[in-house]
């Protein structure tokens, strides 16, 4: 029986060319444009990702602050707000003469003024602008602390772009979404049309909506399937066009190409069944 | 197995049926005849669920009431075995084909199952030559003879034609009565309405008839076995019933 649904299925799509390949077209452009958007979404977020992993808090200490002391605050932030590392004076000096480079430069500075310093990496939960906020008032009122410094603007606005960039994929894909549901709803109500006739002998024989629906629900399917196979091999060919020709790009990894797939199936199926339900009700006696 | 009682069937402002009565038993044959319009159709119609009574119960089987559901509806056809006059097949699928969708649409028989009772109903039909052949490429009694095909092999309990011979012409009308009795004489019930006596008269059976949607005279039931008489070449015949 499900082989007779199959090809049940396959002869529509024969005998209606026109008319899947139009579908199929659509789809495909939809599923595009939101193989782009997703591409962008990924590319976007691991950079941020990468840059988010970075944002850490520097603890500033207090020139009389002891070795004792500093090991206890150290044991405080790591259980409050993530890792904390001792950067001396020394090492300090040592970063700030390679970042300047210049010798004579250096030499104009009389003595080291750089302070003592804890780097804190932040517990993920923390990177966000509020908790930042928050967890630098707090640990600058340790007595051992002279300041705290974590580059509150910047965080925010990194926290705008990742904000931003979630509502966008949101209404994006909201959009996709109307979009093939509109596009395999018309598709089927095209094709049971077509096929009214045969329909309509169908239900005088006793057939059941699943009997008729099935095939119909099929080549929904199928089209779909295929169309996102074909968005997936557009979006792959346009970015290793970027790669070669602009920046550096990575392609979807396999879990998203799989949710592309899975939801594109999903809506499609569920189009069919809306368009089957409608449709029939009014195709035969 | 199939019974009316003072069913009554209004299109908008024309009476179609008129509080129709009346009852069959399992393997029983019975004929509608009247003219056009006399609301032969309408009966059969009713008895599919395709239209459901304006007043009145119509009893098919077990399926009792005004308007069946959907998927009961889907349940009662799938019991019955419909004839129409212009055929209804589908042109896109060989005679086979066309048998066997009456077969997956039960959803009862397996894909190995199909072809057995496929080409059984085709033979009973006399149409097992023609398996492969495309509606286009038959004659209209070879149709028909599909159409025949396509309603029995599901076996059903009562057969359904609405004037089977009416497109056909008369040596093909004959066979095509011949092989409606054949069924019928294996077990099946047959419902056949007709606007031509002389095609009532020749399958045999109780003859009713029907005009301006009253029953007029219920013909007195032909003893068993039935005494068919010979389908002569003549005009439709559309007796006025008397005293309508």
């Amino acid at each position: 029986m499900h082989l007779y649904f199959l090809r049940e299925a396959w002869r529509s799509f024969r005998h209606h060319p026109g008319l899947a390949w139009t579908a199929m077209i659509s789809l495909t452009a939809t599923l595009l444009l939101c193989g782009i958007f997703l591409l962008l979404t990924h590319n976007a977020q691991s950079a941020v990702r990468f840059i988010g992993d970075r944002r850490e808090m520097v603890v500033y200490l207090r020139d009389e602050v002891t070795a004792e002391q500093r090991d206890a605050l150290i044991a405080r932030l790591t259980e409050l707000y993530g890792t904390a590392a001792y950067v001396s004076r020394e090492q300090a000096w040592e970063e700030f003469s390679q970042q300047v480079g210049d010798p004579q430069l250096l030499q104009a500075v009389d003595q080291n003024p750089l302070p003592a310093s804890l780097r804190v990496r932040l517990r993920p939960e923390l990177l966000n602008y509020p908790a930042m906020e928050q967890a630098a008032k707090q640990v600058s009122q340790f007595p051992e602390v002279e300041d705290v410094r974590y580059g509150g603007e910047w965080v925010r606005r990194l926290d705008e772009l990742q904000a931003t960039l979630a509502r966008g994929s949101l209404v994006v894909g909201v959009a996709v979404a109307l979009a093939i549901l509109l596009v395999i709803y018309n598709t089927i109500r095209l094709t049971v049309m077509a096929r009214r006739r045969e329909v309509e002998i169908m239900i005088r024989l006793g057939a059941s909506d699943r009997f008729i629906a099935t095939p119909f629900a099929l080549e929904a399917l199928a089209q779909t399937l295929a169309s996102a196979l074909a968005a997936l091999g557009l979006l792959f060919t346009l970015e290793q066009f970027a790669v070669q020709q602009v920046v550096h790009v990575t392609f979807l990894p396999p879990a998203w190409i799989a949710t592309f797939l899975g939801g594109a199936a999903l809506l499609a199926w569920a189009a069919a069944a809306l368009a089957l339900a409608r449709t029939l009700r009014s195709a035969g006696p | 197995m199939i019974t009316f009682e003072h069913v009554s069937r209004r299109y908008r402002d024309r009476l179609a049926l008129d509080s129709v009565s009346w009852h069959m038993s399992e393997g029983e044959c019975v004929v509608f005849a009247g003219p056009s319009g006399a609301g032969k159709t309408t009966l059969l119609r009713l008895i599919t669920h395709e239209i459901a009574p304006t007043s009145g119960t119509v009893t098919v089987g077990t399926f009792r009431g005004a308007r069946l559901p959907r998927a009961k509806r889907a349940l009662l056809r799938r019991t019955l075995g419909i004839i129409y006059e212009d055929f209804r097949l589908l042109n896109d699928r060989t005679v086979f084909e066309n048998v066997a969708l009456a077969v997956r649409i039960t959803g009862h028989f397996a894909d190995t199952e199909v072809v057995p009772r496929t080409l059984y109903a085709l033979e009973e039909a006399g149409l097992q030559q023609k398996q492969a052949a495309y509606p286009s490429e038959l004659s209209a009694g070879e149709k028909q003879r599909a159409a025949i095909a396509r309603a029995i092999v599901n076996r059903p309990a009562v057969v359904l034609a609405d004037e089977p011979t009416g497109a056909l012409e008369p040596a093909s009308a004959k066979e095509i009565i011949a092989l409606l009795r054949r069924i019928h004489d294996e077990g099946a019930a047959l419902v056949m309405v007709t606007t031509r006596l002389d095609v009532a008269e020749a399958l045999g059976g109780r003859i009713l008839r029907l005009d301006d949607g009253r029953l007029a005279a219920d013909a007195a039931p032909a003893p068993s076995p039935y005494a068919p008489r010979e389908l002569g070449p003549g005009p439709p015949a559309a007796a006025p019933a008397p005293g309508a």
